[in-house]
């Protein structure tokens, strides 16, 4: 039976998290239940980094965290990037480096970006920033413009 | 320039397959084969359907009830054999992904084991020395053959003999197959992440025996297609579900599933012997056996165009080539990316590397001395039109020879190799346009899948003949009960075939407007104030004054083109057997690599990637180079990581992305794009298709690159550690 819970702050917005199973993943709860499907579904074996989000600001692969573990925490979604500063500077960054193509890997690219970003200010070394993004997959751009958006969103920060 | 579809996708809002949902919708799931090979006993749904939550069942006896006129050729559920693990059997729709697996673990299935064959060349233990012969297991065969090989052979100074091998390689697009389908009111209809919306129409019609006009297909975003979203897959099982439970149904792969049943490319051994005479290629036989899996008869697609790949871009004399498709008990093979060209370019451009190594003389030069050029024809008797492949192997020269020159160290290798490649593909569409007074439609049943030909180069093509500029003009998506039919994003087709439409239907309108405002002279158009305006000389007039009442109403005035491509003319006479393509408009490319190579582990990796691309005319050439960009990442995959490894007992030991590694981003090193204009293509000014070449020169360019380091041919892709190492082992 699953019990009263915290709940999570999603986007700024409390969400409850009452009925939720103990074993259900944070990437079901927010595609399946809130229809906050900018989260993006790939392996769901943590191989892919398409589900990437922020829990507490730390980029954390959604489908290998329960729900119930992370309670009483904030997260931070695609949906949610544009109300925040860096998470802006992020995305300003892949529109004008073109730094996607299908966009299924973008969301976790950018949530992923942006939690290096805040947690390692603007001083980080590129080869940190490309070894940070090493557990997201893009089959489509050969990483080349999302590279540069990083080194760009970076510099934006300086 | 900001790709149009960026902000919708970096919002989070962009709906892809697998983000459907909707009001009612059952879960469904497969019933998989346990085996790979053979006969189904017993298949008892019954206890499924008891299970809670469970709303239907459907196996082989609930398709001959539902859709009594499906194809019986191509069944959606087999019989009786079972071709391939995992197969499926049959498949359940229930109120949770929980409660359809709960399903299909409770149905009573009893099959028969038979020994699968996995390898193809278990079959022919004496190949490719000894022909292969016809039998059950073969679904195609070609063969043709040119001049006199005999005495070629007889003359030559040198035969130079190699055999290569390839595997498995999976498109991998990051987002699984999904799809959405319901039935109501005799239509069916099917919301689905795909490449080709009208061709999933045709397949589901066929396969269900449903007329066309019932079957209505809604694209979505596609999160990557590469191929693999390019027919019909799910789609009709998820029909198929529903009409049986009188609900909506959500049908999606796992990514183990993506990996088990996808339909993808699969191994195959090419025989290459190539006579010389006085530094002159003067003969040439090549043989192919390809693992074709699960495919019919009939329906082999690949063999009689890959095969020609193996006698290259180059004028090679008199030739023979035979190649065979083998069924096996595997998923049927399907197409990826330039669908074996990156396979039979590695075979062909090793071996021809390696011949050139042996006559001591250098690889380019030697290639440069064959290669086509415009006004050749190719072995099957084509006439080669604009064709950039020598300027672009004179690029790569030079560029490889300031590589060399700035001192790449000990351990690195340099390597060059070509491709080349067909986008008059032959297969054609239509376009609507709607010109409002606030801008231009392009009215669309396929989606973008990401390269950007739809949001980007039909929006191109449109802009260069309307004047218009691209925030003026955008793509409205309908599904096929209204779009105008196309046959998809596929083949590197969509800019050079449906840009045709769309370039003739934008000039259409420019011609009616020139006719209203009077003008001899050719108009253009402008935006003013968020407005339409027509333009000829100094003649201005709203566009919103020369519309018709009626146009008014309809949103604009309405266009169409159309664009029917056409395969060339192969001169028959040279066909002994099979189906061979008439390729045409022929684009080339040609990839220089260096790699460095840990000869104690046999670890090679690249460090630098230049490609150059003959792209007729760049329409965009941003979105051209992030083709390239992406091309090249995917062929390091092909080149060095990727290989589907089935075992004896025919399941892929490595159905996920722990165990199958595509290249991450550490592993792209440094990138140089080189864009080729001025041999024209047959598509709208000239352009040529770029989505797939970029990817069929890397592997055979890194192969080569490791030759060059290490002096050892590895023979076999991926070049995986333990290939290379063995390989660098003194004998
Ligand atoms: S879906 Fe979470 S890592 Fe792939
Ligand atoms: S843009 Fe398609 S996977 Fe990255």
């Amino acid at each position: 039976m699953a019990r009263a819970r915290r709940g999570l702050e999603v986007n700024g917005h409390r969400r409850s998290l009452d009925g939720v199973p103990d074993d259900e993943r944070l990437l079901d709860t927010l595609r399946g239940r809130w229809r906050l499907t900018g989260t993006k579904e790939g392996c769901r074996s943590g191989g892919c980094g398409a589900c990437t989000v922020l829990v507490e600001g730390r980029p954390t692969l959604s489908c290998l965290t329960l729900s119930s573990e992370v309670e009483g925490s904030a997260v931070t979604t695609i949906e949610g990037i544009a109300s925040d500063a860096v998470g802006r500077v992020v995305r300003t960054a892949f529109e004008r480096e073109g730094a996607l193509q299908c966009g299924y890997c973008t969301p976790g690219f950018v949530l992923a970006l942006v939690g290096l970003l805040k947690e390692r200010g603007a001083r980080v070394a590129s080869e940190t920033l490309v070894e940070e993004l090493s557990g997201n997959l893009c089959r489509c751009t050969g990483y080349v413009s999302i590279r540069r958006a990083a080194e760009a969103a970076r510099e934006a920060l300086g | 320039m900001i790709r149009p579809d960026a902000r919708e996708k970096l919002s989070g809002e962009a709906v892809y397959g697998t983000d459907l949902a909707v009001e009612r919708m059952l879960y469904g799931a497969f019933v998989p084969s346990p085996v790979p090979n053979g006969v189904v006993r017993r298949l008892d749904l019954g206890p499924a359907r008891r299970v809670p939550g469970v709303v239907a069942a459907v196996g082989p006896d609930e398709l001959d009830r539902l859709c009594p006129k499906h194809d019986l050729e191509r069944p959606l559920f087999p019989k009786v054999a079972v071709s391939y693990y995992g197969q499926p059997l049959a498949a359940v729709a229930a109120e949770s992904p929980a409660a359809a697996r709960a399903a299909v673990r409770a149905v009573v299935l009893e099959v028969d084991a038979a020994p699968p064959l996995v390898d193809v060349e278990e079959l022919y233990p004496a190949w490719p020395e000894a022909s292969a012969r016809g039998d059950a297991r073969t679904v195609a065969h070609v063969l043709a053959r040119d001049g006199d090989l005999v005495e070629a052979f007889a003359r030559a100074d040198l035969v130079h003999e190699e055999t290569y091998r390839t595997s498995g390689v999976h498109q991998v697009a990051i987002e699984p197959h999904a799809c959405v389908a319901e039935v109501a009111d005799g239509r069916w209809s099917v919301t689905t992440t795909t490449q080709t919306p009208f061709g999933v129409r045709e397949d589901v019609s066929d396969l269900l025996g449903i007329p066309p006009e019932k079957v209505v297909v809604t694209g979505t975003w596609v999160g990557g297609g590469f191929g693999g979203k390019g027919s019909s897959f799910l789609e009709p099982y998820a029909l198929l579900l529903a009409a049986a439970a009188g609900r909506p149904v959500r049908l999606a792969l796992s990514y183990r599933e993506e990996f088990q049943l996808g339909r993808t490319t699969l191994p195959m051994v090419v025989r290459l012997e190539t006579a010389v005479r006085d530094g002159a290629i003067t003969g040439r036989r090549v043989r192919l056996l390809l693992d074709s899996g699960a495919s019919l008869p009939g329906r082999d697609f690949a063999t009689g165009y890959a095969i020609a790949f193996l006698l290259g871009p180059y004028r090679v004399g008199a030739f023979e080539m035979e190649g065979y498709a083998i069924r096996t008990n595997k998923p049927p093979f399907g197409p990826h990316r330039a669908p074996l060209a990156p396979q039979c370019a590695f075979a062909l451009e090793s071996h021809t590397d390696s011949l050139a190594r042996r006559l001591g003389i250098d690889p380019v030069e030697f290639r440069l001395r064959h290669v086509w050029r415009e006004g050749d024809t190719t072995p099957l008797g084509l006439r080669v039109g604009p064709f950039g492949l020598a300027e672009a192997l004179e690029r790569a020269r030079a560029l490889r020879d300031r590589w060399r020159a700035d001192g790449s160290g000990s351990g690195r290798g340099l390597g060059v190799a070509c491709g080349f490649w067909s986008t008059g593909t032959g297969a054609g569409g239509e376009a609507r346009l709607r010109l409002g007074p606030e801008g231009l439609a392009i009215v669309e049943g396929e989606r973008e899948i990401g390269s950007g030909s739809v949001v980007g180069g039909l929006v191109d093509v449109a802009v260069r003949v309307t004047g218009l500029p691209p925030t003026a003009v955008r793509v409205v998506y309908e599904n096929t009960a209204t779009a105008p039919y196309d046959t998809g994003v596929f083949g590197s087709r969509t800019v050079g075939a449906l840009g045709q439409a769309v370039a003739k239907a934008a000039a259409s309108l420019v011609r009616t407007l020139a006719d209203r405002l009077g003008s001899r002279a050719p108009v253009s158009l402008e935006v003013k104030g968020g407005r339409v305006v027509v333009v000829s000389g100094r003649l201005r007039r709203s566009l919103e004054a020369l519309l018709t009442p009626e146009e008014r109403r309809a949103g604009g005035l309405v266009a169409t083109g159309k664009h029917y491509g056409r395969s060339g003319p192969i001169d028959e006479r040279r066909v002994v057997d099979g189906t061979f393509y008439g390729y045409q408009d022929f684009t080339a490319t040609v990839a220089l690599a260096e790699v460095a190579v840990d000869k104690e582990t046999g670890q090679v990796s690249a460090t630098r990637v230049a490609e150059f691309l003959d792209v007729g005319v760049a329409l965009n050439p941003a979105l051209v180079t992030a083709q390239v960009e992406g091309g090249v990442a995917m062929g390091l995959g092909t080149a060095l990581t990727e290989e589907m490894l089935w075992r004896d007992d025919g399941r892929l030991g490595n159905p996920g992305l722990l165990d199958y590694r595509v290249p991450t981003i550490t592993e792209v090193p440094p990138l140089t794009v080189e864009l080729l204009e001025g041999h024209k293509g047959a598509g709208p000014f000239g352009a040529k298709g770029v989505g797939e070449p970029p990817i069929i020169p890397v592997p055979a360019a890194v192969a080569n690159a490791l030759a060059d380091a290490t002096g050892a041919r590895v023979t076999e892709l991926p070049l995986s550690p333990e290939r290379v190492a063995r390989a660098l082992k003194p004998l």
